[in-house]
């Protein structure tokens, strides 16, 4: 058995080692992953790089273009651009890390027992999920923030409630596929408990698919965070939330440009990079 | 024969000189009188259009011109005639007698008399209706119609600045009886309603009867809702709007450089006040109001928020625009982190203390509650802000409910409008809850007395009380900007923009 295990266990390092390598063997996802780690590496250690605080006002210097002290410039409050977009990357990562996380689990869970037993749960749950999903995902958000009101807990529930339908029904698609192979016959047959039939038989086949869903969803959550932050409803100031950044500076944009277009490209870099990095992945594990 | 033969020739090309003259006059006349081109201006959306509720820049510039007032304030804070051509004060001072416009006419054709005034300033003061005008109107014991154009007011005391308080935002004259003033725009103003879809726009169109001869000089106003200056200041750029009178400091200097819009700058007496309501914890404990008044640089805020436009505050509503009754000899402590901590540790909150700040989303107030967010929390007030929009933020009244909040304040001609209705003990707008039986008192003489240099000292005086109890941090006194497409003449913009007057504005090509 322990040998079983070992070699189960090298398999699957195998596996993620010719993943890895293939990521990487393209171009376009080698650049998407490194541009990921990168700004995971700043929402990381992003307080010890930045060489001022998110809200750190120094009034002589406000309005300044970019220089050797402040290589983005200051905005019009004194504030280090910099500093807030590295600052940013922690806000705006974490929030639409978290929530996708919280979205796959939610989505993982459901679109299994939904389709595992399919039937009448299947329909209601599916047919409540159409409802949810007819909505723009923007309104579906608009909506749940008037509701909640403007906190990081309220985005977190947004990103959540808006995504776990897809990352569902996702899901279901493949338990739809995977239910009727043989192996799950096999384990209902031995008698397995419904959670080892679920968790260990049918789950690892999503993990493909799962991945890459849970890459987009993530990039689309960055831009539902953005977005929402310029929109003026998701994180409050003075939060150096990237889309938050565009909105405040938007009035300045003669005046300073570098205060909207540093956070605006920094919105842009990461959400291409994810979708490089997610494009790749896809390809990688096709190819696997 | 020849006599008769060059008579009619004569006769018929004197006909035809008179008739093509008389055409061509008519056209000329035409061209000179008839109102064309319309206005567009971008506005917040506006939530109460009863003219006795009304409060907003939108809410009072609509009104202004669908309504007439009594009397007007032109741009240099001069009383005018509007509905009232003349008016006598009795030598006591306590009876006003107005003579009234004759010809004037509602805009469903009703004749419009004193009888309407009577019934509009009973209505303002009448307790039922809870309007904020209720204070300011509580020392006028009478107003009675003298026949169709003639009405008498009779004040309880003394008023130096009654006439003002007749040209209050609110005063604008209503039809006697009207049932619901919010939904009915019967008023005899330059402009009738057209069309008003809520959060989108309201239409106006000129009154052709309007009891003053040449005005208003456009055919139409629309005024057009956004709830973002960005976006007011973006459609001016691209035509969209032909004029926007509500935007930041910084908005207002992107503007300098457009070759077709006419950018306009003025000092006001308006202010944005960062005010902590003292009936209920933590204002309740005077100390907490002083720690923030000690850990508020007031001129870091003018130069970062305002950038130099308008004027550095004092706390005190009272701005350097009211010449004389403004008092620069008591001045405000300086700032002082520590000793505003070490009265936060007096009055128990040793670890600092946390609180909830609410905003508009408009102005410069945004980055007024940053900028704090940063002052205050090296004095351990730690706050969250809140951006809301305007009409949520002032509608239903929240903005008297919540604890801490920054209101931003219109210029008004006179400084006694503020002390009524914002900081007397139980006025309707007393948004801190402030109570000070002195400062009622200092109040009451200024607002009272003829004599002009009692007022004076008692307007000394409530500046100091203010500076050194008062509930409201004013960091600065803004300016009113405004820019306007510049095929638009006669346009003159007010300290306060909603009561700017589009009568005498006209299009060069419409």
């Amino acid at each position: 058995m322990i040998r079983v295990a070992l070699g189960a266990a090298s398999t699957s390092t195998r596996r993620l080692k010719i993943i890895i390598a293939a990521l990487f063997q393209r171009p376009s996802s080698s650049v998407g992953v490194i541009i990921v780690i990168l700004f995971a590496f700043l929402s990381i250690f992003g307080p010890a790089l930045a060489p001022y605080g998110p809200n750190e006002q120094i009034a002589a210097d406000a309005r300044q273009s970019p220089s050797i002290k402040h290589w983005f410039g200051t905005d019009q409050l004194g504030r280090d651009v910099f500093s807030r977009v590295i600052l940013g990357a922690r806000e705006v990562l974490s929030l639409a890390g978290l929530g996708t996380l919280v979205a796959v689990f939610f989505g993982s869970f459901i679109g299994m027992l939904s389709g595992y037993f399919g039937g009448f749960l299947d329909e209601v749950i599916m047919r409540l999920f159409d409802s949810l999903l007819a909505l723009p995902a923007m309104l579906l958000a608009l909506l749940l923030l008037g509701t909640l009101g403007p906190s990081p807990g309220g985005l977190l529930i947004v990103i959540s409630v808006v995504y776990t339908p897809i990352v569902a029904r996702v899901v279901r698609s493949v338990v739809l596929r995977t239910k009727t192979k043989a192996f799950v016959d096999a384990a209902r047959l031995q008698g397995e408990s419904l959670g080892n039939i679920l968790f260990r038989e049918i789950f690892p086949s999503t993990l493909p698919v799962l991945a890459v869903e849970a890459s987009l969803r993530f990039s689309y959550a960055i831009f539902l965070v953005s977005s929402l932050g310029f929109l003026g409803v998701g994180v409050q100031p003075p939060s150096p939330d990237w889309g938050l950044m565009v909105k405040e500076s938007r009035a300045f944009v003669t005046q300073m440009p570098w205060a909207m277009y540093f956070p605006a490209g920094a919105i842009a870099v990461v959400v291409i990079g994810v979708n490089l990095a997610a494009d790749g992945l896809r390809k990688a594990l096709q190819d696997d | 024969m020849r006599d008769r033969l060059i008579s009619r020739s004569t006769l018929t090309l004197g006909v035809f000189l008179i008739t093509g003259s008389l055409l061509v006059g008519a056209c000329a006349t035409d061209s000179q009188e008839a109102p064309q081109g319309v206005l567009r201006v971008a506005m917040q959306p506006m939530v109460q259009t009863d003219p006795a509720f009304i409060s907003s820049d939108s809410e009072i510039l609509f009104a202004n011109h669908v309504y007439d007032y009594l009397v007007d304030v032109d741009p240099k804070n001069n009383i005018v005639p509007r509905l009232a051509t003349a008016w006598e004060i009795s030598e006591d001072g306590l009876t006003y007698t107005f003579t009234l416009a004759e010809g004037v006419a509602f805009h469903d054709g009703t004749p419009f008399t004193a009888a309407d005034v009577a019934w509009t300033f009973n209505r303002l003061r009448d307790d039922a209706i809870d309007a904020p005008t209720a204070d300011l109107y509580d020392n006028i014991l009478a107003v009675e119609a003298e026949g169709d154009l003639e009405v008498v007011f009779t004040l309880s005391a003394l008023n130096p600045f009654f006439l003002f308080d007749l040209s209050d935002n609110h005063a604008l004259i209503l039809k006697a009886g009207t049932e619901d003033a919010a939904t009915n725009f019967n008023g005899t103003g330059p402009f009738k309603v057209v069309n008003y879809s809520p959060e989108d726009r309201v239409e106006l169109m000129a009154n052709e009867d309007y009891f003053i001869a040449g005005q208003p000089k456009l055919s139409g106003v629309e005024i057009i809702f956004f709830n973002d200056d960005e976006a007011s200041v973006d459609a001016l750029r691209s035509g969209q709007i032909d004029l926007v009178m509500r935007m930041s400091a910084s908005l207002f200097i992107s503007l300098q450089d457009e070759s077709d819009i006419v950018s306009i700058d003025i000092p006001t007496n308006g202010f944005d006040l960062i005010r902590l309501r003292s009936d209920r914890p933590p204002g309740d404990d005077p100390r907490i109001i002083q720690a923030m008044k000690l850990a508020t640089d007031r001129q870091e805020i003018f130069e970062l928020v305002q950038q130099g436009y308008g004027a550095e505050g004092r706390d005190s509503p009272i701005g350097p625009l009211y010449d004389e009754y403004y008092n620069e000899e008591y001045q405000i402590p300086e700032r002082d982190v520590n000793a505003a901590r070490a009265l936060l540790a007096d009055a128990g909150y040793p670890d600092g203390i946390e609180l909830e700040l609410h905003t508009p989303d408009t102005g410069g107030r945004p980055d007024l509650a940053a900028v704090l967010k940063d002052q205050w929390a090296e004095a351990g007030i730690s706050i969250e802000i809140f951006v809301e929009p305007e009409s949520i933020y002032y509608g239903e009244n929240g903005w008297l409910e919540v604890n801490l909040g920054i209101t931003g304040w219109g210029s008004r001609p006179v400084p006694q409008f503020y002390l009524d209705v914002m900081l007397e003990c139980g006025a309707k707008w007393n948004e801190s809850h402030f109570c000070d039986d002195e400062f009622d008192e200092l109040s009451r003489i200024a607002g009272s007395t003829l004599n002009e240099s009692d007022r004076i000292q008692a307007y000394k005086a409530i500046q100091e009380l203010l500076i050194q109890r008062g509930p409201v941090i004013i960091p600065y006194y803004f300016a009113q900007f405004a820019g306007i497409h510049e095929q638009f003449q006669g346009f003159e913009l007010k300290a306060f923009a909603g009561r700017t007057d589009f009568r005498n504005v006209s299009i060069s090509s419409p």
